[in-house]
């Protein structure tokens, strides 16, 4: 079937199988692969986008379903070669070392600071409860997520407990 | 996804409903699809055809009726739920229940519906809907049937849906919303394990519900309780209803456990 969707505001018409994911559609017929498959089951998070809006596991969304609508991915973070405040800030703080996770895990957080600009250390490990980071460790990340929402102080960086 | 199949994304109730009375068995209707989807590409299901109810015209709405109370459609997330300002003030359980369903994305996708038609034993909102006197109106071309819940679940994955009927309408009764509620979970990692016990209480009127996930075939109802009866009593009460299995989660004697455990707790809650 032919579907539309506007990708990071590009427009793209694509004939995709009725089988399709939305994770498979970006990877291989847009050609974004900033977008991982982790799980294929909805529990890593590494496939993580904004449908409309809403992040979702692209994983567990068929292309089809996103017909006529507007999906956001990793790569409309960048612009013009300048890193979104939160790729900053992840850089800033080590909160990347192998990266698989990284894309859907700040499409989560950039979902989070949308809907609160100041979360709390609690606010930030439940909005991430759907994405797994199996080597860099969540306390980087938490501390990332602080710095781009202006909370991260010479006196709370390294004081963060077991996460 | 390694399934493959016909996608169909009716916008009209009465085009879905023809629809699946034409396909039988073939057919599989999809909400969030977090757990068909899951499913398929695990080779549990494999229907020809896959009909996608978010895009029917009303579907995706909740609404309220001061006799009727809340209405939930098949289009409504999880998130939603809640979200929602009024059902935060009505009815506390619903929220407390739908909070400790899988993760942010999920819920955003997920639907209330979808995880009851889904009959896992662990269903989160099950309890929560048992425990509130929930209703099910259920549709198909032919007409529509009004099945209460606890009369829904027949076994594991087990509904009593027929090829080509829909479970249209979750009521949720308006006498049901000064209730008071609460909600325990245990699971291993928050955020994508399936529940090991869960237990949900609703208090009201002098009586006590509760409803209890993952440890019987089918979510469990535990009603007339009396909100004046010693604990032990309760505690008995719901160990009596239970009949959990072993798995690799945990043993049957450890849910039995927690099942007490749990009980105590959200009995302190909404005490």
């Amino acid at each position: 079937m032919k579907i539309s969707v506007t990708v990071n505001g590009h427009l793209y018409e694509r004939n995709v199988e009725d089988h399709w994911t939305l994770l498979r559609f970006l990877r291989e017929s847009v050609g974004l692969t900033g977008t991982k498959e982790g799980c294929a089951a909805g529990e890593c998070g590494a496939c993580t986008v904004a449908l409309n809006g809403k992040t979702v596991n692209s994983c567990l969304v068929l292309a089809a379903e996103a017909d006529g609508g507007a999906v956001d991915t990793i790569e409309g973070e960048a612009h013009d070669g300048e890193l979104s405040s939160i790729q900053a800030a992840f850089t800033r703080n080590h909160a990347v070392q192998c990266g698989f996770c990284t894309g859907g895990m700040i499409m989560s957080i950039k979902d989070l600071l949308r809907r609160n600009p100041k979360p709390s250390v609690d606010e930030i490990k439940a909005a991430i409860e759907g994405n797994f980071c199996r080597c860099t460790g969540y306390v980087q990340i938490i501390e990332a997520v602080l710095d781009a929402s202006g909370q991260l102080t010479p006196a709370t960086k390294g004081e963060l407990e077991y996460v | 996804m390694t399934a493959v199949f016909a996608y169909r994304s009716p916008t009209q109730r009465t085009e879905l409903l023809s629809l699946l009375a034409d396909s039988g068995e073939q057919a599989r209707v999809m909400a969030g699809g977090t757990d068909l989807l899951i499913d398929m590409r695990n080779g549990v299901a494999h229907p020809e055809l896959v009909v996608n109810l978010k895009n029917v015209e009303g579907f995706s709405a909740m609404s309220w009726s001061d006799t009727e109370g809340l209405i939930i459609r098949p289009g409504v997330t999880v998130n939603d739920v809640l979200f929602d300002a009024r059902i935060r003030e009505d009815y506390p359980l619903l929220i407390a229940c739908a909070r400790d369903l899988a993760s942010h994305q999920i819920r955003n996708r997920a639907t209330v519906i979808g995880n009851v038609v889904n009959a896992s034993p662990c269903s989160d909102m099950a309890p929560a809907l048992l425990c509130l006197g929930a209703r099910a109106v259920i549709s198909s071309k032919a007409g529509q049937r009004v099945v209460p819940f606890t009369e829904f679940f027949k076994g594991v994955k087990r509904t009593v849906l027929r090829p080509g009927e829909i479970l249209e309408e979750v009521i949720v009764p308006a006498t049901a919303a000064a209730g008071r509620g609460a909600y325990c979970k245990l699971k291993r990692i928050k955020g994508h394990d399936l529940g090991i016990v869960g237990v949900a209480v609703m208090r009201q009127n002098g009586s006590l519900r509760l409803g209890i996930s993952s440890c019987a075939p089918t979510p469990v109802l535990v009603a007339d309780l009396s909100s004046t009866a010693p604990v032990d009593t309760i505690v008995a009460a719901a160990r009596g209803a239970v009949n959990p299995i072993d798995d690799l989660r945990c043993t049957r004697e450890y849910r039995e456990h927690m099942v007490e455990v749990f009980v105590r707790r959200v009995l302190k809650e909404v005490a």
